[in-house]
This record gives structure tokens, C-alpha cells and sequence, in this order.
């Protein structure tokens, strides 16, 4: 069968597949934005505290997937569960990193104004800092969706959705007429999740970063 | 109306052999704006800065309208004092309006209230609120930010502003400018304000009263700019002074207040425009080498008129 | 992939280096210690006993290190040279061009990759290589080129200006200036291959993943554990080393 007319035979199952991926893919970054972010807040003072969060999410990056996956499983058994833990801690390292060095980033006559003006702490972290931070925050959540959709595809090793289901059953079906019709399906098609995310990133910097930032 | 009054303030950091501010102690009237001129690093932004509570002093007591600044919590304080510095730190992210109205919103003012405030402000500093209020700080010319600056220390209306060398970066029309403004805009608002700069030139100019100070914060002289330029305490503020302190002087008395003849006709005698001082009298005088200039309103200022101007002091 | 793209998530060239004391590797021995500790207390079954005898577990460890070290061998080999090249000046105009394929092969998740080589070229050992060498290669050919360009163009000027040749400038000036960086995309390159390595046995190429399918296969705790906390300790173990070779090799005084 030729790529075109499994496509069109599969094409449901393809986007319910492709449609699961992005799923997870968002809920984990959405995840890890809220931890990532409310990290960074906590620890971007302290050149220590920050430092042990920025290593200790490095660290966890360094961890294979499947190995991460492998411990999950006595603790959360399969599916989405250890897909989802696994996605947001391999997304926090980008997130926290960026918000640290966004917050860190801002002028320093603008952080003096704001508590010469009687903003508390809390109220020049979030109404000054992040609101300017935000960008480069973004470009953290952004770098890691990427790196996303690509682990997740070994999640369904883990009995885990989307698209990694159609590379491996294009595995398990080697030699048989649809292997790499599977195959390309699965990998093109997380490719271009992957692109299409990207691309709406660049509409979410454009509605998202305050206009006084954009003039 | 709040005076300020520091006793015997002193800022000592850990590490340090030698105290940053050193038992300062000093009056300000309220509605009087005292100048703190020194060299950079004598400790005149750090006693500023101990006053809004930014630094805490090690000992000794700052007193804003008979309260101890201590005893109040230190973001209410600086609440209520207003902010100026150098760098102006306008918010990007926020319009114009939206900086102004930040301190009255933190006061718990209904929006309508601040809006019209930041509007009114904006008008007070010389920029009109239609075509402003709704631009981004970074829209704006350096000059125009300073002015923004200024209105949203004065927003919430407070009785003391602190100043660190608010001019300091512009260029030096636009500083010129702004410093008339300022000084326009004071003799309106009597407001008590703490002007810090190294600009020797700018305090004489702005100042009520100036402090000069020496190392650690310590006050060499705390007087009126025409008795610091008349009679300096000491070779330290004579030196700070500079040179042509007489002229400096003659700067401060308006042409308006000068003794003069009527005149009736244009006679050909260089005019001087209003709002002009005594030094510019004498300036037009070199320039056009004659012994006496028109003053605006009709009258003729001689050149010993000038000359008598400063009293008996001339062999200093 | 973990790590496939590790890279991106340190933004190109300037990794940060973290400094590193001998605390990762006491963490390491301790977790190593921890794992047996716990094992000698668990009653194997035979299958079990199996999976986790010495002779499978040092197999497993050697098929993977052996995996990253081939790969990271060629990933030098062919990154660095290419790398150079980009930034001389008869072939600077392919460079974009270059960064924006390897970019998108970048974005390929490795699964499918190693999947689409094997169906079209079989499975085994070399294909498990050809796909780590196409996922590792962008952060050393990227660095090579970030290293060789942000070094200080008055140096090079000076270097001309004493006579240095074009080569001599390469060789005595641009590539020892370059090797930190190039060490950072180097390290990064270590660990995507280790992380890799790990999918190499769905197509038969052993390593480390073996003993994970095998926990994941046949539902015991033991070996999912006993897996999982292996290929963590080689992955972090190994970019330690990586860490500790990049600050060796940095030229003194930089």
C-alpha cells in the first residue's frame, strides 16, 4: 500500500493519535510552567538556591527517558500518569533557568524605583519583574515543548498516548507491508506538531508580551 | 506639612573600618528644598536613602514631621514619599498613566481618581495628557522620562520628595530646562524635598539651603547658597565652590530686583529679557562693552550697580 | 529522547558550566550501594536471577558505553572538520544553510528515526549507531562554529598583523580559543548518546534499555529499578567525566 492510501485509510486514527500527543505535550508544559515558574520565583534571590534548582533540573534532564519511565512505573504504573510526570520534570530545567535569568534581567533603576515607590517584594515580583521577565520565560516553555514531543514518543513504550504507538507498531510490524508507512506517519507526523507548536509560539510572544515591551 | 530632622544618623556596614554616614544632624523646614552636594562616594545618597528607609541607619534617629521614621512600615513610608532618580526607572511594561497611578492604586484610590490625577500631573510637568497618557515609557524622549518621573513621585500628592541627581543624565540644554521647570513647579508646590547631585553649579541653583558634605557624610556647610558662596566655612567648601563665586553669585539676584533709572526711549542700550539675573546683566555688558544694559520694564542698570551688588565682602 | 535535544535546551553555545565538586560522584556510588543493598534483600525469582546477574549486567553496561563512545568517536570526527570549514570564508555562505538542516533533523524525535533506519536498512548494532551520530552531531558542529566565531576578531587582526598565515591563525589562534566551547557541545553530545543508547535494544543493539524492557516485560520491580537507576548513574556519571575533561582541557588563562 502506498503512503497516500494508508494515510487516507488511517487518517481517524492518525489524528486522534496526533491529537493525544499535542494533548499531553501541553498539559505537561502548562504543568511545568506553574512549577517552573513558581521555582524561579522562589529561589532567583539566591545565587545558592537558584543554582541547586538550575542542577538539580539539569540533572534530571541528563536521566534518559526510558529510565526515568522505568522508575516511574513501580510508583504510577503505565500511561499517562508516568508519561506526564516524566514530560514536566524534563521541561522544568529551561523554564526555571529562564525565569531566574528574567527575573534577574530586570533594570536595576527599575527594581530601585519600585521599592522607592513602596512596592513590597511580592508586588514588584509580580506586577514588574515577571510582567517584563515574561518573554524570556517564554523562550524557556518554548524550547522545552519542543524537546517534548520528541520524549514523548518513547512514552508509549510505557503504554503512554500519541504518536510514539504508531512508530512502535511500525516496529513490532517489521518486515510486514505497513511498517514504514507507520513509521513515517509517526515521526513525520510529530515533526510537524512539533512545527505547528513552534509556529504558535511566535502568535502566543506576540499576544502575550506587554506592549510597552514590543514598541 | 513635614520637616525632616536627622539626629545624629549613622550608617556603619558590616566589614567596613569606617562608618558610610557618620552622626549626621540636620534640619529641613517643611516646604524647603535642601540640596546634599558632595563628591561621589561621600555618603550623600546613602543618608538620603536612609530617610525612605532604602538604607537602615545604624544608630540615630530621622524624624519626618515629628515621627520617627523607624516606627513606620517601610513600604507605607515610602508610599508617601516621592522618588526620583537618576536612571528614572519608568516601568516599561505600563503606560504613562499606568506608572503615575501605581502608587495612588497601591493606596487603595478608586481608578477614576488616579486617572485624573496622573492627567493632572501629566499637565503640571508640562506634557499633554491626550497625546501622552497612553504612550510606553520607552516612546519617550530621555527629557520627556525625567518629567514622567517627576510626576509619578508627586502622584499619591506627598508632602516629602527625594531626589537622586534627577537631571544627572541629560544632556545639558535639556537639564537646564528641566531644572527651571522644577524650580517653576516647586514655588508652586512648596513641597520638602532632599535634591542629591555633585553638580556644585545645580545645587547653588535649585538649593534653598545647601549641605556640602565631606567624607562619611560629614557636614563641612549647611547654609543659604549665597553665604556658602559669600563666606565657605572652610578651604574644603572653597574648593568645592570653585572659582568666579562672585559671578556665581550675582546668578542668584533676579534683574527684576535691580536698582536702575527709568528710561523712556530705546536708546540703543542692549536688552535684557525678563527672567534674567544680575550675571546675565553683566554678560551682556561684556559682550557689548558698554556700562550699562536696559532691563526689561524700562530701566538702566549700570555696570556700579553690579559691582556694589555684593556688598562688602569683595577681598575674598 | 531526554536528551535528543538537550542541546536546545541549553540554547546553543554558551552551556554553562556547573562546577562540580565530588559530590555527584558519592551520590552515584551511594545510589549504586543503595541498589544492592536493596537487591541482596528482595527474593529473585529465576528470571529475575537472570536479568540481573553479573555477566548480564556488565554485558548491558559495556554494550553501552561502547554504543556512546563509538558514536561520540564520529561525531568528532565528522563534526569538527565540517564545523571549521563553515567558518572559512569561501564557505561561510553555506552555513544558515547547514545550521537549518541539522536543526530540522534535530526536531526528528530519535524513536522514529531509529525505527525508519531499521525498517529500510535492518536492525543491529550499526543502524543504533548511524542514529545516535545523526542526533549528536548538531551541538559539536554548532559549537565548533559558535567557538571559531566569537573569538575576538582584533586577536585575528593582530595575528595578521604580525604575519601569521590563514593556517597558522586557525591552528595557533581560532581552535585553542574555540576548545571551551567546543568541549560544552561535546559534553552534550555525551549525554544525548547515552540517552539514545538507551532505545538501541528495541532493535536488538543492546545496552542498558535491555535490562529496562526486560523490567517493563516481565513486570518486576527489580529489574525496572535496577535498570532505571543504572542508566541514570552511567548518564550522570558520564557527563561528570565530561564536565571534569571540559575543564581540563581549557586552555590556561581563559
Amino acid at each position: 500500500m502506498d503512503f497516500s492510501r494508508y494515510l487516507e485509510r488511517r487518517w481517524d486514527d492518525l489524528l486522534e493519535q496526533a491529537a493525544q500527543h499535542a494533548a499531553v505535550v501541553a498539559l505537561s508544559v502548562l504543568l511545568a510552567t506553574a512549577i517552573g515558574v513558581l521555582v524561579g520565583v522562589l529561589t532567583w534571590r539566591s545565587a545558592r538556591a537558584s543554582g541547586v534548582a538550575i542542577s538539580v533540573s539539569a540533572a534530571l534532564l541528563t536521566i534518559p527517558s526510558l529510565a526515568l519511565l522505568a522508575l516511574l512505573i513501580p510508583l504510577l504504573g503505565l500511561g499517562w500518569a508516568p508519561t506526564i510526570v516524566a514530560l514536566v520534570v524534563y521541561s522544568l530545567l529551561p523554564i526555571i533557568r529562564n525565569t531566574v535569568t528574567g527575573l534577574r534581567s530586570v533594570d536595576l533603576a527599575v527594581l530601585e524605583s519600585a521599592r522607592g515607590m513602596g512596592l513590597t517584594g511580592r508586588q514588584t515580583v509580580w506586577r514588574v519583574q515577571l510582567p517584563l521577565a515574561w518573554p524570556i520565560i517564554l523562550t524557556g516553555v518554548r524550547v522545552s515543548t519542543q524537546m517534548l514531543f520528541a520524549i514523548a514518543t518513547i512514552a508509549a513504550y510505557v503504554a503512554g498516548p500519541g504518536l510514539g504507538n504508531e512508530i512502535l507498531s511500525g516496529l513490532a510490524g517489521l518486515g510486514s507491508a505497513n511498517a514504514l508507512n507507520k513509521a513515517i506517519a509517526g515521526t513525520a507526523g510529530v515533526v510537524l506538531l512539533a512545527l505547528a507548536f513552534d509556529f504558535a509560539f511566535v502568535g502566543l510572544r506576540r499576544v502575550t508580551t506587554p506592549r510597552g515591551l514590543r514598541v | 506639612m513635614s520637616d525632616i530632622k536627622l539626629v545624629n544618623v549613622t550608617k556603619q556596614y558590616d566589614g567596613q573600618p569606617l562608618p558610610a554616614v557618620d552622626g549626621v544632624t540636620l534640619d529641613i523646614a517643611a516646604g524647603e528644598l535642601v540640596v546634599f552636594v558632595g563628591p561621589s562616594g561621600c555618603g550623600k545618597t546613602t543618608t538620603m536613602k536612609m530617610i525612605n528607609r532604602l538604607i537602615e541607619p545604624t544608630s540615630g534617629r530621622i524624624l519626618l514631621g515629628g515621627t520617627d521614621v523607624m516606627s513606620i512600615e517601610p513600604n507605607e513610608l515610602r508610599r508617601h514619599i516621592g522618588y526620583v532618580i537618576q536612571q528614572i526607572g519608568l516601568f516599561p511594561h505600563m503606560t504613562i498613566s499606568e506608572n503615575i497611578q501605581l502608587v495612588p492604586g497601591l493606596l487603595g484610590w478608586d481608578k477614576t481618581r488616579s486617572r485624573r490625577r496622573a492627567d493632572e500631573l501629566l499637565e503640571l510637568v508640562g506634557l499633554d495628557p491626550v497625546a501622552y497618557r497612553d504612550r510606553y515609557p520607552r516612546q519617550l524622549s530621555g527629557g520627556q522620562q525625567q518629567r514622567v518621573g517627576v510626576a509619578r513621585a508627586l502622584a499619591a500628592d506627598p508632602p516629602v520628595m527625594l531626589m537622586d541627581e534627577p537631571f544627572g543624565a541629560t544632556d545639558p540644554i535639556t537639564r537646564e530646562r528641566l531644572q527651571n521647570e522644577f524650580l517653576r513647579l516647586q514655588a508652586e508646590l512648596r513641597k520638602t524635598i532632599v535634591f542629591v547631585t555633585h553638580d556644585f553649579d545645580e545645587a547653588v541653583k535649585l538649593g534653598d539651603r545647601i549641605a556640602v558634605l565631606e567624607e562619611r557624610s560629614r557636614i563641612a556647610q549647611y547654609d543659604t547658597p549665597e553665604r556658602i558662596l559669600a563666606t565657605p566655612a572652610d578651604d574644603y567648601v572653597a574648593s568645592f565652590a570653585g572659582s568666579a563665586t562672585a559671578i556665581k553669585r550675582l546668578a542668584l539676584i533676579p534683574a527684576e530686583r535691580l536698582p536702575g533709572k527709568p528710561l523712556n526711549v530705546a536708546n540703543g542700550l542692549p536688552t535684557l529679557d525678563k527672567g534674567g539675573s544680575a550675571r546675565d546683566v553683566l554678560d551682556l555688558m561684556i559682550r557689548w562693552g558698554t556700562a550699562q544694559v536696559a532691563v526689561d520694564g524700562g530701566k538702566a542698570v549700570d555696570f556700579e550697580t553690579i559691582c556694589g551688588l555684593l556688598g562688602d565682602d569683595h577681598g575674598r | 529522547m531526554a536528551v535528543d535535544t538537550l542541546s536546545g535546551a541549553f540554547g546553543g553555545a554558551t552551556r554553562k558550566s556547573r562546577s562540580y565538586n565530588l559530590g555527584t560522584p558519592l551520590v552515584l556510588a551511594a545510589a549504586l550501594v543503595l541498589l544492592y543493598l536493596w537487591l541482596s534483600t528482595q527474593q529473585l525469582d529465576s528470571m529475575e536471577a537472570r536479568v540481573l546477574s553479573a555477566a548480564s549486567i556488565r554485558d548491558a553496561t559495556l554494550a553501552h558505553l561502547t554504543l556512546t563512545a563509538i558514536s561520540t568517536s564520529i561525531v568528532v570526527v565528522i563534526a569538527i572538520p565540517i564545523g571549521v570549514l563553515l567558518t572559512r570564508p569561501f564557505a561561510r555562505w553555506l552555513t544558515p544553510w547547514v545550521m537549518a538542516v541539522a536543526n530540522v533533523g534535530q526536531a526528528a524525535p530519535a524513536l522514529g528515526v531509529l525505527v525508519l533506519l531499521s525498517i529500510l536498512f535492518g536492525i543491529g548494532t550499526k543502524i543504533a549507531i548511524v542514529t545516535l551520530v545523526f542526533h549528536a552531531t548538531l551541538p559539536v558542529l554548532r559549537n565548533t562554529i559558535a567557538g571559531i566565531q566569537q573569538v575576538d576578531s582584533a586577536l585575528l587582526e593582530a595575528g595578521r598583523g604580525m604575519g601569521m598565515s590563514r593556517r597558522q591563525i586557525l591552528r595557533r589562534l581560532e581552535l585553542p580559543l574555540a576548545v571551551p566551547v567546543v568541549m560544552a557541545g561535546l559534553r552534550t553530545t555525551i549525554v544525548i548518546c547515552v540517552g539514545i543508547a538507551t532505545v538501541a535494544t528495541f532493535i536488538n543493539a543492546g545496552g542498558l534499555g535491555d535490562i529496562v524492557v526486560a523490567g517493563i516485560k516481565l513486570q518486576r520491580t527489580s529489574i525496572l529499578v535496577t535498570g532505571g537507576v543504572l542508566t541514570a548513574v552511567i548518564a550522570l556519571g558520564l557527563d561528570w567525566l565530561a564536565g571534569l575533561a571540559e575543564k581540563y582541557v581549557r586552555p590556561q588563562g581563559i
